[in-house]
């Protein structure tokens, strides 16, 4: 579905991602982990091609992606849902879910509102609230949902439990399953161990922009000896 | 009191067609973060292209409404293409350089304009049914202004309705409010954007039109036009549709109400109205804080030059100073000029580097130093030196007065109120014969007997302005610009650790001003005359286009630049009529070929190396 081979990427004269590579299988949820500065998010970032990619290839559906701008990486199936959500404050939830519609596609029953709503019924109780006034929990699960609306077949979830109430990081383990239920493949970011656990089937760990560690959850969670070198701060 | 009312529905109805400008202005600028400079002179086209349409359609209601609407598509689509072409290249670019490339459309519209339509204003015929009128208080009021009176709520409810009843408004309030995430959940920018100049070149198109009636079409509509809006996008704030209305009927009415009352200082009105705004309501009336706010990369160091450049440089100052012997009196004029151009454009790129205050305005210092020294020496018949002297001192002040207002501001805004400002000082001059003379300026003002050697007066000249640039830069490596450059990158870190950010800004802000002045006052006294010219916005884009033609980041590019410039413009001037569209070609190509400056590109080349 989606494959990353010897990614490369730069903030400035900064070298952030220095060969990163790893692959997504369709409807599997594969979590990238590492600490602070490690490259996560610039890593989300460079596959939706917010941050330009300076060597590597990305391969998604088939098609050599690295370079090309945000909204066709988009609109060829791979949604984003960044780390600060950047909801769009003056705008309702619906005008929200509005900015993310895009046509349905093939092999995928199109998610609709009442379908989102049933995934997140707080958003359902909200539907002419401004984005600006929303919890931070509400506005994650509005910023998911907005994605989901362009109907992709893989979705980059940075971070969605940071700073969310134990409750709410439930509800989005849930929410996580459901789209692993319902086809999409997902790529998550995670600090977060416990809530990575309980959603992902595989795991990379990064470290200075490189990958340290690969295998399966149940492969991560024995490994105690790599969870201390790489994870715990 | 019918006077009144019949004055404030006059203002009223001009305030449509300012409010048509505004708002393109406006929307433009909420999605694309570009300040569009060229919208007067879109305005302008309207105006023209409208001329030419009713022309040729019937002369009745039906065919006003035709041609007006064929008008505004029409500009619509030259907004297009203007996006296409130009804008969407620098999107990127720093805001000044943009403002400058938009610039350099204006210049080539003005040519354009005078090639396609002759330089005589063109009014236009009204046919019977615009005659008629209906009489208010025993008082004949125009019927068309009537329903020009309404348009501007009309368009203001449409607009509403596209915005927040389509898919598409939705879309650009999105955009307005995050492009980058916008465009990561599938949506195509280039088209948005695309759309969204051309609705506000539309408008503008529009407004040209609509006002053309009451008006003739002439090659002074665009400048005019966009002075008026950008202060009342300042006023309204920066983005907000509902506050260029507000504003739009606040500075229409003002204007008209004003001509009456106080004729000669109209201008001066409106900028009291501005200042007191922003006083109370730094982001305009309606407007919201961090609706200006631009992700601000952080400026490159400037580091002192190398080695080698110092030594360049000092041998460009030995040549300067021997260029008397070796040169005529035509070339020594030239390098006079190029030396006041230099010390000009080096106190502009104070404030606007290291001080990171954009000025569009910085003419209004140079004009004021210019006037005092002017007026010092022949009003009140000071002696030479004190009349020089008080070049810097009247700039320097009025500086501080002003930067009052101008160091709570920042980016747009501020390049914005200097502009404003410079127009009003320019107006002044213009306006307020009694004492500058008018259009007529100052005249026989020369320097005294021992300086009246043209090689002399050049030394002077390449004394005090070399010296100045060099003083400015010593400055900047003084504990006073390490602070202000650290004010500059971080105002809300500087305050923390104790840096008085706004004074710092304000005494640069004067300091800049005051070096203006002085190279204003030695002009004065090269030519012998001053006019409002002074401080015109030509004058205000010639030092951006030093400062920028040499980049910003460099404390040499600036002096690059001015040299640089001087020398093309004289050249360019001497070689074609149509200097204009040369010129403002060369901005725009400028602009696309080195978004960093001349001396910028350089800087990177030399370090590549």
């Amino acid at each position: 579905m989606l494959s990353v081979a010897d990614l490369h990427a730069y903030y400035g004269r900064a070298h952030i991602l220095q060969g990163v590579s790893f692959a997504l299988g369709a409807g599997e949820v594969l979590v990238v982990l590492g600490r602070n500065g490690a490259g996560k998010s610039t890593t989300m970032k460079s596959l939706i091609g917010l941050v330009r990619p300076r060597g590597g290839e990305i391969v998604f559906g088939g098609q050599q992606v690295a370079g090309w701008e945000p909204h066709r990486i988009a609109r060829a199936g791979l949604g984003y849902v960044p780390e600060e959500r950047r909801i769009f404050a003056d705008l309702s939830v619906m005008e929200n879910l509005e900015v993310g519609r895009q046509p349905p596609r093939e092999g995928l029953e199109p998610w609709t509102e009442a379908r989102l709503f049933a995934l997140f019924p707080n958003l359902g109780r909200m539907r002419a609230r401004a984005g600006g006034r929303m919890s931070g929990g509400e506005q994650q699960m509005l910023a998911i949902a907005r994605t989901l609306m362009g109907n992709p077949r893989a979705i980059l979830l940075d971070e969605p439990s940071e700073g969310l109430s134990p409750l709410i990081v439930e509800q989005m383990a849930h929410a996580i399953l459901a789209l692993k239920q319902a086809g999409v493949a997902v790529l998550l970011a995670e600090q977060n161990f416990h809530f990575a656990a309980r959603v992902a089937d595989r795991a990379v760990v990064l470290e200075s922009g490189r990958i340290v560690w690969e295998g399966t959850m149940e492969a991560l969670l024995a490994d105690e000896a790599a969870r201390a070198a790489h994870l715990q701060v | 009191m019918t006077f009144v009312l019949l004055q404030l529905l006059t203002g009223l109805a001009g305030a449509s067609a300012l409010f048509l400008v505004s708002a393109g202005l406006t929307v433009i600028f909420g999605v694309t973060r570009v300040v569009n400079f060229s919208h007067g002179s879109l305005y302008m086209l309207g105006a023209y292209v409208a001329w030419t349409v009713l022309g040729h359609l019937p002369r009745d209601p039906g065919g006003f409404l035709l041609g007006v609407l064929a008008t505004a598509l029409i500009l619509a689509a030259v907004g297009a293409v203007l996006e296409v072409a130009l804008l969407r290249r620098i999107y990127r670019a720093p805001e000044l350089l943009q403002l400058l490339a938009t610039f350099g459309v204006v210049l080539m519209v003005q040519d354009a304009a005078q090639w396609i339509w002759g330089a005589e204003d063109l009014p236009l015929p009204r046919p019977p049914w615009m005659r008629g009128f209906v009489v208010l208080g025993g008082e004949r009021f125009p019927l068309y202004d009537l329903w020009l009176i309404a348009a501007g709520p009309v368009v203001l409810g449409a607009l509403w309705l596209l915005l927040h009843r389509t898919r598409w408004g939705t879309l650009v309030r999105a955009a307005t409010a995050d492009r980058e995430m916008v465009a990561a959940l599938g949506v195509d920018q280039r088209k948005l954007f695309t759309g969204v100049f051309a609705l506000g070149a539309g408008l503008a198109g529009l407004g040209g039109a609509l006002a053309l009636p009451d008006g003739t079409a002439n090659l002074t509509l665009d400048l005019s036009v966009i002075t008026d809006a950008f202060v009342i996008v300042v006023v309204g704030g920066l983005g907000s549709l509902p506050g260029a209305y507000l504003a739009s009927v606040l500075i229409g009415v003002l204007q008209a109400i004003g001509i009456v009352f106080v004729p000669k200082a109209t201008l001066v009105l409106v900028f009291v109205v501005m200042a007191a705004t922003l006083v109370a309501r730094p982001h305009g009336l309606l407007g919201r804080a961090g609706a200006t706010a631009r992700e601000a990369e952080a400026p490159p160091l400037v580091l002192p030059a190398p080695v080698v450049l110092r030594w360049a440089g000092l041998a460009a100052l030995l040549v300067l100073a021997a260029a008397p012997f070796a040169v005529g009196p035509f070339a020594l004029s030239v390098l006079t000029e190029a030396m006041i151009a230099l010390l000009f454009a080096a106190s502009l790129h104070f404030m606007m580097g290291p001080g990171g205050m954009p000025s569009f305005g910085h003419a209004a210092w140079f004009g004021l130093g210019a006037y005092a020294a002017a007026l010092a020496s022949t009003a009140l018949g000071a002696a030479f030196p004190l009349a020089l002297l008080l070049a810097p001192l009247a700039a320097g002040l009025v500086a501080a007065l002003f930067g009052w207002f101008v160091v709570r501001l920042s980016g747009v805004y501020l390049a914005m109120l200097t502009l404003a400002f410079a127009q009003i000082v320019w107006a002044v001059a213009f306006q307020w014969s009694g004492i500058t003379g008018g259009d007529n300026g100052i005249l026989s003002v020369w320097p005294p007997a021992a300086l009246t050697d043209p090689r002399r007066f050049y030394w002077l000249v390449l004394a005090v302005c070399a010296g100045g640039a060099m003083l400015l830069r010593h400055v900047l490596y003084a504990p006073f610009g390490v602070s202000l450059r650290a004010a500059r990158d971080s105002a809300l870190r500087a305050e923390a650790i104790g840096l008085p950010t706004a004074k710092l800004r304000l005494l640069a802000f004067a300091i800049a001003g005051a070096a203006a002045g002085l190279a204003g006052g030695l002009s004065v006294f090269s030519k012998g005359s001053v006019f409002p010219t002074a401080a015109s916005l030509g004058r205000s884009v010639d030092a951006l286009l030093m400062v920028l033609l040499g980049g910003v980041q460099t404390i040499s590019g600036p002096l690059v630049g001015a040299l640089v410039y001087t020398g093309l413009y004289d050249a360019l001037l001497r070689a074609t009529d149509w200097w204009r569209l040369v010129l403002g070609a060369a901005i725009v190509a400028l602009v696309l070929a080195f978004p960093e400056g001349i001396a910028g590109a350089a800087q990177r080349a030399w370090r590549r190396s």
